[in-house]
């Protein structure tokens, strides 16, 4: 196909014409048809990049000829040109997948633009073509190299099976109870590489339901040994939606923060993929640019009946083929033929997106109060199925086992999923997507927003498995996307968030750290003193936090509530609420935990030095920000005036309070202090926090609220910032979250697009403004 | 000090106790190293009154039951329910439907008057139960994991999603895409999806999730051709004394 090729549909010949000139002098190449009919016999002959349509033709009219186009060429983006626009045929001409329209008379900059963004819009997907460059060619071959096919016979690939079996553990698509299932192969005959899809994807086989991360000993803490699987190992058969997925997968779990375990997975594993000519009936790959694949196999398959066109892609590939095959160069019959057949099997396609999918995050975020979310959640289970099938999800959970000896353990991950009951609840409670329509609008927000803004490629693949497993029939991204474009307009693309990245190669191991000293706060409050085993420092900013193990029971994030400036040690201040801070609270001086991170973006320095600070905590919010209090009577020079309100709920409740007495005394800040009901032995302020902001004299232009405490203080105290007109870039939060892994994986922290565990736990008021479900 | 485990058994068939047995060799060992057993009449005559975790099967389901049970929960520190009827009611709880004297007729026939009977009830209703090891039988793994977690002091890990998640685990296809109808969207999960796994459905057996969508699955139920009195059978079997089979 031409990249830039557009064709002009209108019966007026002025229009054509001019429209034609415009487009040729912006380097369009151009073609036009001045009714409908002519229109789709060049649509049949020659592939085009973009339609322009108008919608009164005489004979097959614009919507008739939008429906075909529709059917056959789904990729073509078609735009719209009326004299006599109605919203009727808008909408209509919308649903059938017109990108937009224009009124006549229209005037030529406003067609070039529009043309252009649409042709940016279009991803790199390569999409099929039908100009076939058929060149007869010599039936030997010089070298299998990479990026180029040739011919295997049948026979070629049954032998090619029979070694795979023989030399190493390979797998493929078997048929079990007339469906089909990602199993070892052990002969040739139960092979099927003419299946729709297969209930389970085969991302297992590098994210497996299950898998050991670390194996330790109990009670020697720095015998932990990282645990990966190597085995050698081919899939054969792999679809190419399949494929893409796993070109996602590698984005998050080799791109940042490489995963190890998935690395070693991905580099034993040779995937043969074969092309998709039987798709499933709930599969809409074309729509997403999925059903063909130039990436990320080794190997691809497509049966053209008398053998097998096997393009290389790789390096991996071609040693293959050229070991286990005898292989010629295609004829160009044959890849006529191929061509012939990928065409056809695109028409099989019953279910396409109504928009381009480029579209989607945009879209969606246009229609977070959509009523579509709460109706057609009523009917979720809460099974998990939708998620467990998907080759695109890949949230985890970490969990520590030991054996009956009580000594040795290990620690693995299994599969997890945003859409059961229980994924976002942290251990004091609180479920932070506790309905079933936060959670199917948050799946969906993944497949079509999220992913595709953090990791550039769309998070749905278009397989169809969850809408097939989905037993309430709403799992499907299909019918929610089209559902929500139906009842939205739609405006420009989405931007992408752009954020930094780090490298860690023992990412899940923890380091072993001492526990030096150990401070009762409250019977439920103690704060720890750790020093790295090896003598480093841990290297934190203040608000940062740290993942702490105990091995044997799991691992919990922290908050580190010591400021760097304070030495060599870090001292970490915790509640005991679940299993971990349990068993941290059974510690005893001498005791070796593992510690991982420190993880998150910490308190923004930089944007409050030389502004007046105004610090609010409220109870156990006082832990994370003890170390941005430290680290400003350390640095204060470099900051302007100091006030710190703390509010605690009784005076027995009361944290740090040898502190709390030295900060009061300290002339260099300001210090307020409250608590929500006093008692007998209570002399000072009685109130919750927001009563002492008034007592508060600040400068709103050139003061930075930062503010930590339970979920519930948060709307109030911004309420009361707000109207002292503070603004909202000024007013900075850090967020509680269930922060599994702390590598930006596992989905559990995630707001909306945001993994908390990476992007904050500190964010400003403006940030968390476009985060839905963060306050 | 080796914490002292004790198993007492109500209305059931003991199935449990002896599903517990399933260790293998070096399990037994390790199991007796770090807790003493102190009553198990499937395996040992002693007996004693000075335990610190009870594990209780079977269902309550005569009067005399209940003191029995309260002074458990007074001696042991820690309650465990162990097996379907303990955790749920369980299959006990079918008599409930029918008048109680009609159920000792049907049971007993003209011996009935020798017997006494009330309604079947889980453990947690008579008493305060700290831990479920759930199912019909248990998961003997499930019974070890969750003495491992107390000997460690947390929490025992019982999944609160359903069946479907480990079944999709397991890549199984679909009970209802193979014909058959379950109850496995509903059920707590813990099982390995062992009855689907095996080409079984789903029966209920380890109880419900915590927030299970009972009107969605009976929607479903009737989409796939059960009749209303059909879906509730199917939750009766286990699920009697939950809202839901009643």
């Amino acid at each position: 196909m031409l990249e830039n090729s557009v064709l002009i549909v209108d019966d007026e010949l002025i229009v054509r014409e001019s429209i034609r000139d415009w487009l040729e002098d912006a380097g369009y190449q151009v073609a036009t048809a001045e009714s409908g009919e002519e229109a789709l016999e060049m649509i049949e002959q020659q592939d085009f990049s973009v339609m322009v349509l108008d919608i009164r033709l005489p004979g097959q009219t614009g919507i008739m000829v939008l429906e075909e186009v529709k059917a056959q060429r789904p990729w073509i983006k078609s735009i719209i040109i009326t004299a006599y626009p109605s919203e009727q045929t808008i909408s209509e001409a919308k649903k059938l997948g017109a990108i937009d329209y224009l009124i006549k008379p229209i005037a030529p900059d406003d067609m070039e633009k529009l043309i252009r963004e649409t042709l940016d819009s279009v991803g790199q997907e390569p999409t099929v073509t039908t100009e076939v460059a058929v060149q007869p060619q010599p039936p030997t071959v010089e070298e299998v190299a990479v990026k180029k096919s040739f011919v295997i016979t049948k026979g070629n690939l049954k032998s090619i099976v029979e070694n795979l079996i023989k030399e190493t553990e390979l797998v493929g698509v078997k048929s079990r109870h007339g469906k089909y299932v990602y199993n070892k192969i052990t002969s040739f005959e139960e092979l099927r590489l003419d299946y729709d899809v297969t209930i389970a994807p085969p991302t297992k086989y590098f994210l497996p339901a299950k898998e050991t991360l670390l194996k330790f000993k109990l009670g020697n803490e720095s015998n932990i040994s990282p645990v990966a699987e190597t085995t050698p190992r081919v899939i054969i058969g792999m679809h190419p939606y399949d494929i893409k997925a796993v070109e996602l997968l590698d984005e998050v779990f080799i791109d940042t923060n490489p995963d190890p375990n998935y690395i070693a997975r991905r580099h034993n594993t040779t995937i043969i993929g074969v092309d998709c000519l039987n798709p499933s009936p709930n599969s809409f790959a074309p729509s997403m640019g999925t059903h063909l694949t130039k990436s990320g196999f080794d190997l691809l398959l497509t049966d053209i009946g008398t053998g097998y066109i096997v393009t290389v892609g790789s390096e991996k590939g071609a040693k293959l083929l050229t070991q286990h095959a005898q292989v010629r160069e295609p004829t160009g019959d044959e890849i006529a033929k191929q061509q012939k057949l990928r065409d056809k099997a695109l028409t099989k396609y019953k279910l396409s997106l109504d928009i381009p999918k480029e579209r989607l995050p945009k879209l969606l975020q246009d229609s977070y109060d959509d009523p579509y979310w709460e109706s057609r959640s009523e009917n979720c289970l809460s099974c998990g199925s939708c998620v467990m099938v998907c080759p695109t999800c890949f949230c985890f959970d970490v969990k520590d086992e030991v054996s009956l000896n009580l000594v040795d353990g290990e620690r693995s991950r299994q599969w997890d999923g945003c859409m059961l009951t229980d994924f976002a609840k942290v251990a004091t409670g609180e479920n932070f997507r506790h309905d079933k329509t936060s959670r199917f609008r948050h799946r969906i927000f993944r497949k079509g927003k999220y992913i595709l803004e953090k990791y550039g490629k769309v998070g749905c693949v278009g397989c169809g498995r969850c809408a097939t497993a989905c037993l309430a029939e709403i799992a499907s991204p299909l019918e929610a996307f089209n559902a929500i474009a139906d009842s939205t307009r739609i405006k420009e693309a989405a931007i992408r968030i752009v954020k930094e990245a780090k490298v860690e190669t023992e990412l899940y191991t923890p380091r072993p750290a001492e526990l030096i000293k150990v401070d009762e706060l409250t019977p439920k409050e103690k704060v720890f003193e750790f020093r790295f085993k090896d003598g480093k420092e841990l290297g934190q900013r203040p608000g940062q936090f740290v993942e702490v193990s105990i091995m044997g029971t799991g691992e919990a994030p922290i908050s580190v509530s010591s400021s760097p400036t304070r030495g060599k040690t870090f001292q970490l201040a915790v509640r005991n609420v679940g299993d971990v801070t349990n068993a941290l609270h059974n510690l005893s001086e001498g005791a070796t935990v593992g510690i991982r991170g420190p993880f998150g973006n910490g308190f923004p320095l930089e944007a409050l030095k030389g502004n007046d600070i105004l610090l609010i905590a409220g109870g156990i919010g006082l832990f994370p920000l003890r170390s941005l209090i430290q680290y400003i009577l350390d640095r204060r020079s470099a900051f302007g005036k100091v006030t710190l309100l703390f509010g605690a709920r009784s005076p027995a409740e009361r944290l740090f309070p040898d502190e709390i007495d030295t900060w009061n005394r300290n002339p260099e800040i300001e210090f307020h202090e409250t608590v929500d009901r006093g008692d007998e032995s209570w002399q000072g302020h009685v109130g919750v926090i927001t009563t002492l902001i008034p007592k508060v004299n600040m400068d709103p232009k050139k003061t930075m609220a930062v503010v930590v405490g339970p979920p519930i203080m948060y709307r109030f105290v911004i309420n009361e910032l707000k109207k002292r007109e503070l603004p909202d870039d000024n007013i900075i939060m850090s967020l509680e979250r269930r922060m599994k892994c702390g590598v930006g994986k596992c989905g559990h922290c995630q707001i909306n697009n945001v993994y908390v565990c990476q992007e904050g736990p500190v964010f400003s008021l403006a940030q968390l403004r476009n985060l839905r479900e963060a306050v | 000090m080796k914490p002292k485990v004790a198993f007492f058994d109500f209305t059931g068939c003991e199935g449990c106790q002896l599903d517990a047995l399933n260790l293998d060799g070096e399990e037994v060992v390790d199991l007796l190293n770090a807790v003493d057993i102190v009553n198990f009449r499937e395996v040992m005559t002693e007996r004693s009154d000075n335990y610190d975790i009870a594990f209780i099967e079977g269902s309550i389901s005569r009067e005399s039951e209940i003191p029995r049970l309260q002074k458990i929960r007074e001696q042991a520190k820690i309650v465990v329910a162990l097996g379907a009827c303990a955790c749920i009611g369980g299959i006990n709880c079918l008599k409930n439907h029918v008048p109680m004297e009609e159920a000792l007729r049907i049971v007993y026939g003209e011996n009935a008057k020798y017997y006494d009977t009330i309604p079947a009830r889980p453990a947690d209703a008579v008493v305060k139960v700290d831990y479920y090891v759930r199912g019909c039988p248990p998961v003997t793994a499930e019974l070890v994991k969750v003495i491992k977690a107390l000997l460690l002091g947390k929490s025992p890990d019982i999944p609160n999603y359903p069946v479907c998640v480990e079944c999709k685990m397991a890549g199984n296809v679909c009970v209802f895409e193979r014909g058959m109808t379950c109850l496995g969207p509903v059920t707590r999960a813990g099982c390995s999806a062992i009855c689907v796994s095996s080409g079984q459905r789903c029966w209920g057996c380890r109880g419900l999730v915590d927030e299970p969508n009972i009107d969605s699955q009976k929607d479903i139920l009737e989409k796939y051709g059960l009749t209303v009195e059909q879906v509730v059978e199917k939750f009766k079997l286990f699920n009697t004394y939950s809202e839901v089979g009643k």
